[in-house]
């Protein structure tokens, strides 16, 4: 990018909306994950018009654009490793209109979805999918990466939940995609391709959403359980046997130690929990889904099992649950917490053997890896806590994940469950969806032809993640 | 740039996990917008002076100088990182490289010259009891206001000791990165108040206090008064307030509880504000921003005078002098018919 581009991309936001200092480019160089890169420019708009006039001048430049909404993605999604435009659509951030009564919303993509569920709940409507980083995600951010979170086990991820979108393409021209209607059979269902791209297809500009009924009664139980696999495999019984939660996740011990030290929550302290939760409109029905969930988990192992409806006792456990990623970070002094292999899905009758696998190849790997996760939705999430300064681990760290895709492939499982690709996961993707690749790329080259959007992620980002980019931590080379 | 005080936050600045939970309820981040702005951006921009990977710029001080303090990203935190800690370290680094403000300057030399940051010549008035209590700056500069919090102490049994000569907690120095003048300051804090145990008036001396002088130990006056109240005779005013919780008292002192009691003891109705408790919004007051930031500082302070006026109610009461000279100013600025008090006074009207 040149003086000249800097300028006229300047002039469509104003200059109070675009930033070039480098302390600016610095932090919109890096998210949550691993990587850093710097852009060219931020540019915040305020409108759809201005993000085609962006758009249109990025394409005819060849300049890379990459969305980003909180920043909160753990695998470098948002990290502009072309440099070019970073894209904050935080400004476009209206809810735009409410219908209940056709159990949809329509919202610009940098609402954050607790705000939207906030206002939805005077409706007495929620927005389902719950990401542990709801209190900060948008919803634009959610779409890109099809995000899914606690619920999802009963009311789907956010895929689920697209109806419509309004998307600028990389020409600048602005599409409508989807229906106002629950069911659509006209024709290829673009909206729900766009769902998980990351990106790289478009730029979110507005986005309708179904709603659902807030509960009326909702029950929270905890399992407790001597052998992590006992509750991988209590998991499955849950799912198998007909039950129908609206939360089922399960926590290693590392897991539960992290956050009663972070969060003074008072879990017990045994080698794992399995935590559900029953929803409804009538007591009664919920009770019955309760029992036979708790058979479920007795069935394998599971001893001391509590429940409460309590709304200030879930409340806790919740936000314990929802803080759980950054507690890790204290599990052990001088150790970080890494988002690398961090939320692969496997099919239920291998959550237990996944989980015990996580343990076992950290141990050969000389780091330390959490299983936990929406275990119920069959999404397992690991983090990998090391020393992030010494060259020596990220090697470990390496091997470890290479390891752990190698597993998840073996049995059908995939590599990413809510969390996306980016850069960190590219390598084990590739190899997962080796048959579809070029499949994908002729679709990213219908919508994006110069590849401006995005690019070099997904199918395109480099092979080895710990060289992809420069790597946040400065690291030592002993 | 020599990062002599931030390398020991190294290993903090690897716990965080720029998860960015801290941008909900950040109140800069919230006015400006921009991730520079939020707790994250300025742990990023911290993290970059350290490793050497961005120079130091008057732009990086500026945003790590737009901090109030108030610790509501702390609260957030799942990894509770000491995001105040590592801004102070950041800032006293920056000021050592030579990225200074004059308006800081000015207000140390007054604090140096007078002994509080007015740079007048004030004196507390002096009593002789049996407990030593500090007035603190603010209610140095309002005698009357500090005579009759004295007497409440007094009704309640405690005869304070007041120095004439008490100067400055040294708060400012600690805030603006002045690391050697606070320890200069200190010295001399503790020859003018030559005391271990003590009560505070003011809420910013007490939390300083307690984190930046382990040897000593002062009590916050409502503590005191929370523990003497329910055994004096006190009449119920009738009044209906909402009230203010500084950064200070509910997150720094995490004491949510006491002051609504109190209120309740004294027949004051408390009409909550639409953020509270741990989860209250800063009135801008804090972190050195009323000096440094004027304006962002009243942004921020009319944000909540405004939420304050919408809940119909007469008066706001709070705890800390500062919230109180920034919600005061914030009320006549946006012409909110609201009297801004210290909950002092209402402890004063139902002792009287």
């Amino acid at each position: 990018m040149n003086a000249k581009d800097i300028e006229k991309l300047t002039e469509i936001v104003g200059g109070e909306n675009a930033r070039t200092n480098p302390a600016d480019l610095y932090i919109y160089g890096a998210d949550a994950s691993v990587h850093a890169a710097r852009p060219d420019i931020v540019l915040v708009p305020g409108k759809t018009e201005q993000v085609q006039d962006i758009l249109r001048y990025a394409n005819a430049k060849k300049i890379p654009v990459i969305p980003r909404g909180a920043g909160s993605g753990m695998s470098g999604q948002a990290v502009p490793i072309d440099g070019g435009i970073v894209l904050d659509m935080k400004r476009m951030n209206r809810i735009l209109e409410i219908r209940p009564e056709d159990m949809f919303c329509r919202v610009q993509p940098g609402v954050v979805d607790d705000d939207l569920n906030r206002a939805l709940k005077p409706y007495g409507f929620m927005y389902p999918p719950t990401p542990a980083s709801s209190r900060i995600a948008t919803i634009g951010g959610e779409i890109a990466n099809n995000a899914s979170g606690i619920r999802s086990v009963k009311y789907g991820a956010t895929r689920d939940s697209v109806l419509g979108l309004k998307l600028v393409l990389a020409s600048g021209e602005l599409v409508k995609l989807g229906a106002l209607t629950r069911v659509e059979a006209s024709g290829y269902q673009l909206e729900r391709l766009v769902v998980g791209s990351e990106g790289t297809l478009g730029v979110i500009v507005e986005a309708t959403m179904k709603i659902v009924p807030i509960p009326k009664v909702r029950c929270l139980g905890i399992a407790c359980y001597n052998k992590l696999a006992d509750a991988g495999h209590a998991i499955s019984e849950v799912i198998a046997s007909g039950c129908s939660p609206s939360m089922l996740e399960l926590m290693d011990n590392i897991a539960i130690t992290a956050v009663n030290e972070t969060q003074n929550l008072g879990l017990p302290d045994v080698d794992a929990i399995i935590l559900f939760e029953a929803d409804g409109s009538a007591k009664d029905a919920v009770q019955q889904e309760i029992d036979s969930i708790r058979a479920a988990c007795e069935k394998h192992g599971g001893f001391n099992i509590e429940t409460s409806y309590d709304a200030k006792e879930r409340t806790r456990i919740y936000a314990g649950r929802k803080k759980l990623f950054s507690s890790l970070s204290r599990y052990k002094d001088g150790y970080s917490c890494t988002s690398l292999a961090d939320d692969m899905a496997v099919p239920y009758s291998m959550m237990a053997d996944l989980a015990d696998k996580i343990h076992e190849i950290a141990g050969r790997n000389n780091i330390i890896m959490s299983a936990y996760g929406h275990c119920g939705s069959g999404c397992m999430h690991t983090k990998i806590l090391m020393d992030v300064t010494q060259k020596a681990q990220w090697e470990d760290a390496r091997h470890a994940v290479a390891e752990i895709y190698d597993y998840v492939n073996s049995v059908g499982g995939t590599t990413s469950a809510e969390h996306g690709i980016g850069i960190s996961k590219a390598p084990a993707f590739k190899k997962e969806k080796a048959d579809s690749l070029e499949l994908m790329r002729t679709v990213k080259h219908a919508f994006d032809p110069n590849n401006i959007l995005n690019p070099h992620k997904l199918f395109d980002a480099p092979d080895d993640w710990v060289t992809a980019t420069r790597l946040r931590y400065p690291v030592e080379s002993r | 740039m020599q990062t002599n005080y931030l390398k020991d936050w190294g290993k903090e600045l690897n716990v965080c996990i720029r998860c960015a939970y801290c941008f909900e309820g950040c109140p800069v981040f919230r006015d400006q917008g921009w991730e520079a702005d939020g707790a994250r951006g300025k742990l990023v921009l911290a993290y970059g002076l350290l490793t050497g990977q961005l120079e130091p710029s008057e732009y990086v001080a500026e945003k790590l100088y737009q901090c109030t303090y108030c610790k509501d990203c702390v609260e957030r935190c799942s990894a509770n990182v000491s995001v105040p800690d590592i801004l102070t370290a950041a800032r006293a680094d920056l000021k050592n490289a030579g990225f200074t403000y004059e308006v800081h300057e000015q207000l140390l030399d007054k604090i140096e010259e007078s002994g509080n940051i007015f740079g007048k010549t004030l004196k507390a008035p002096a009593e002789e009891g049996e407990m030593p209590v500090l007035l603190g700056c603010r209610l140095l500069e309002r005698r009357d206001d500090a005579e009759r919090y004295l007497e409440i102490l007094k009704k309640l049994g405690i005869q304070p000791t007041v120095v004439e000569d008490e100067i400055c907690c040294g708060m400012p120095f600690g805030v603006l990165g002045y690391k050697d003048g606070l320890a200069e300051h200190k010295s001399r804090f503790k020859e003018r108040f030559p005391y271990e145990r003590f009560i505070c008036l003011c809420t910013t001396c007490v939390f300083f206090i307690k984190k930046t002088y382990p040897e000593l130990e002062p009590l916050y006056v409502i503590d005191e008064i929370y523990k003497r109240l329910p055994d004096a005779a006190v009449k119920k005013l009738g009044v209906r307030t909402t009230y203010h919780d500084p950064c200070n008292v509910c997150r720094g002192m995490r004491m949510v509880k006491e002051p609504r009691d109190i209120m309740s003891w004294i027949g004051a109705e408390l009409v909550e504000m639409p953020t509270s408790g741990m989860q209250a919004e800063c009135c801008g007051g804090g972190g050195g921003v009323l000096v440094t930031d004027k304006p962002l500082s009243t942004r921020l302070a009319e944000k909540r005078i405004r939420q304050a006026g919408e809940l119909g109610v007469e008066n706001l009461v709070t705890l800390c002098p500062t919230c109180e000279l920034n919600l005061k100013n914030a009320a006549d600025s946006t012409q909110t018919d609201i009297r801004v008090g210290n909950l002092l006074d209402f402890i004063w009207e139902a002792l009287r």
